[in-house]
């Protein structure tokens, strides 16, 4: 039993609230796995890859559609970058295979392969111009210089680069050193673009500014994406669906959407948002709903996807903007907890409330802050009621 | 007054190098300098003028004239000297550059952990005296030395080799001297090259060895020219290179500027040789502090 905090509590809000509009309706929308005709357009087959005997990648098999916005999310040293690398062609899979579009690609160098990588460090070429860095894809590939400087413009043109054309690389501020790599990235008009840690290295407040230029770009240019980030909320916000990893292993593929609301473990839901986790087991399974006893007292009704048996140990997790708080204890709520408010985090547009309960648990509850003035505010040391609909938690087993 | 003593103290240290500079060149430049318009004669020190008090600096002057520059300059054998050397010195730096670039490339792709080691190994040479290195090439390569004796051994060859006391043995022999001079600036500058770049060239499309011109090569291009400088200013003059490995017909200004010393005692038209020298390797050296300087301001 814990609180599971992630490094940033204002992230999981902004991003479950964003996340909606690309995510909440995939029966409508944007759904290209979910349509058994279509054949992906990246597939990892079993791929695996050993450094010594360091497993980096662990026996990883994965679908990419095309057009998809894919992010590949854990902490570092999960394995994320070594598969992009494999995909990129610069690392080779000790085990596996990796097809692009029907082809088997796992022996092909990185110069004949359709992808095109933007690198964490940019990578841009010092000696040329930002014109030059971009347009090197295509002077590879012998095309008329009327057509390079054509596509060249048009790149530039999409990243609002051309004051900058003949500046070289270190006459340029991060920001747009940035948008050049990302134009010669997509100047070759590849099926797939990877991006290795793209933003990293900018501020935050320009990283999501950038997040929304690489989605629109993603968008304009209907070209696959694969990006690479340990940033939750960036693939929160920029991906159609997310691979979560973990010491080389893929834990959950969903959409963002779907990871927040049902993620498969605790290290997920821990990762990827704030949570509150009890331990328990399951003491009764009705219609549709289960009883949990938790391990300090506390009888929780839930729903649950996950199959249980009686007896069995789970864990319930509950996001903190499904707990509603309140002074009085509600009169018909199925899971009501009292508590007393130990800290709040004012946020603006919403708090965080953190409340320790009777057997000393501190759980952390959230509310937007709607009303301009409220008659009687929830302060520190107040007593409160904690409460949540049966649908509000999600069932662990791992 | 601590401000003042700074002030002082700064001073002193700018002044440092100019001092050593006035010192040890420019003070025996101008010696060198007023020889080459004196005359030969036989006598001890073995020229004219000499300085006396009695006589009086206008008298001192008056007699100094620009004689041996005119001769150089109208005997074919001293301009023959200066262009073979120049052409020996351009020929052993690209031959240098070829051998050189291989060996820093290698070094700055090795492991991390193996590169001081090979750094080590680079400067070894330095460690026993460089005479000594050259006579061990004549062993090497005189008629009856080691490489006749190898490749005798080896069935490649029937007759021994002729390389001894010829321009190639000069070739040679400042190749091995002035390997290591070329490659420590090599290796510098393509060690400071980011790996991923070559990663995003062929990730563009570039084959290695394309991307080895069109990134690697350019990158490496201020190590080249550093390397190529400080192996051509000081082979073009050159002397116990050739006098020990070149023949009769490997004519360099070194060598001419010794004879012009020690065998004609003509201490004058020697100087000459010596000052025109100096002019014709102000030249690359000027080229080679801009290079520096674009270097510095670039940031690279």
């Amino acid at each position: 039993m814990g609180v599971v905090t992630a490094r940033d509590p204002q992230a999981s809000n902004a991003s479950s609230q964003r996340a909606g509009p690309r995510t909440a309706a995939p029966q409508s929308g944007f759904a290209p796995w979910k349509n058994p005709s279509l054949s992906p357009i990246v597939r990892f087959e079993g791929i695996t890859k050993r450094f010594d005997d360091f497993v980096a990648v662990n026996d990883v098999t994965l679908d990419i559609y095309e057009k998809e916005f894919f992010a590949l999310l854990g902490p570092s040293g999960c394995g994320k970058s070594t598969l992009l690398r494999m995909l990129a062609g610069f690392e080779r899979p000790t085990q596996g295979k990796t097809i692009v579009a029907g082809q088997d690609i796992t022996d092909l160098p990185p110069y004949q392969r359709p992808v095109n990588m933007m690198f964490q460090s940019y990578a841009l070429f010092p000696h040329m111009t930002v014109e030059g860095n971009i347009g090197f894809g295509l002077r590879q590939e012998g095309m008329p210089k009327n057509l390079i400087a054509e596509r060249v413009d048009e790149a530039m043109g999409m990243l609002e680069l051309r004051q900058f054309a003949k500046r070289k690389p270190n006459q340029l501020s991060g920001g747009q050193q940035q948008r050049v790599a990302l134009a010669r990235a997509i100047a070759k008009k590849p099926r797939i673009v990877l991006l290795d840690e793209p933003l990293g290295a900018l501020d935050k407040k320009l990283r999501q500014q950038a997040q929304f230029e690489l989605m629109r770009i993603q968008e304009t240019t209907g070209t696959t994406f694969i990006i690479v980030t340990h940033d939750q909320e960036e693939a929160m916000t920029v991906a159609s669906r997310i691979a979560v990893m973990e010491k080389g292993v893929l834990v959950q593929v969903a959409t963002p959407g779907d990871i927040y609301e049902n993620p498969k473990t605790r290290y997920i839901a821990g990762f990827i948002g704030d949570v509150n986790v009890f331990e328990g087991t399951v003491s009764a399974i009705g219609d549709g709903c289960i009883e949990i006893s938790a391990k300090d007292g506390y009888q929780f009704k839930t729903r649950s996807s996950e199959p249980v048996s009686v007896g069995q140990q789970v864990w319930l997790a509950l996001r903190p903007e499904k707990i509603r708080i309140a002074h009085e204890q509600p009169a018909s709520a199925v899971n009501a907890i009292p508590g007393k408010v130990e800290d709040i985090g004012y946020l603006g547009s919403i708090s965080h409330y953190h409340v320790r309960t009777a057997p000393g648990e501190r759980i952390t509850a959230l509310r937007a802050n709607a009303a301009h003035t409220v008659e009687r505010p929830i302060s520190w040391e107040d007593g409160v009621w904690l409460d949540w609909p049966v649908d509000a938690g999600v069932v662990l087993t791992g | 007054m601590s401000a003042k003593a700074n002030g002082l103290g700064r001073w002193y240290v700018i002044a440092a190098p100019y001092l050593w500079l006035l010192i040890f060149f420019l003070i025996p430049f101008f010696i060198v300098f007023k020889l080459s318009l004196s005359d030969v004669a036989t006598a001890i020190p073995p020229y004219t003028p000499t300085f006396s008090w009695s006589e009086g600096i206008g008298k001192f002057i008056s007699q100094l004239d620009f004689e041996n520059y005119t001769f150089i300059f109208g005997d074919p054998l001293y301009v023959n000297a200066y262009l073979s050397s120049v052409k020996i010195a351009a020929i052993s730096t690209v031959l240098t550059l070829l051998v050189a670039y291989p060996m820093a490339y290698g070094m700055a792709r090795a492991p991390k952990s193996w590169q001081p080691t090979l750094m080590m190994l680079v400067i070894l040479p330095f460690w026993t005296s460089f005479l000594i290195r050259i006579y061990a090439w004549i062993a090497i390569l005189k008629p009856e030395g080691f490489l006749t004796m190898f490749l005798m051994k080896l069935g490649i060859i029937s007759e021994p080799l002729q390389i001894m006391n010829t321009t190639t043995a000069v070739y040679i022999g400042i190749v091995y001297s002035y390997l290591p001079f070329m490659i420590l600036p090599l290796y510098a500058s393509l060690e400071k090259i980011n790996p991923a770049l070559l990663e995003a060239a062929q990730d563009l499309g570039s084959r290695p060895w394309r991307a080895f011109w069109q990134i690697t090569f350019p990158l490496s291009l201020p190590g080249v020219f550093a390397g190529c400088l400080l192996v051509f200013i000081p082979a073009v003059g050159e002397f116990v290179i050739p006098d020990l490995l070149g023949g009769s017909d490997t004519l360099m200004i070194g060598k001419t500027l010794w004879n012009e010393f020690f065998n004609n005692r003509d201490w004058p038209l020697a100087s000459a040789v010596a000052v025109i020298l100096l002019l014709v390797l102000t030249i690359p050296i000027v080229l080679f502090q801009r290079q520096q300087q674009i270097e510095r301001e670039s940031g690279r």
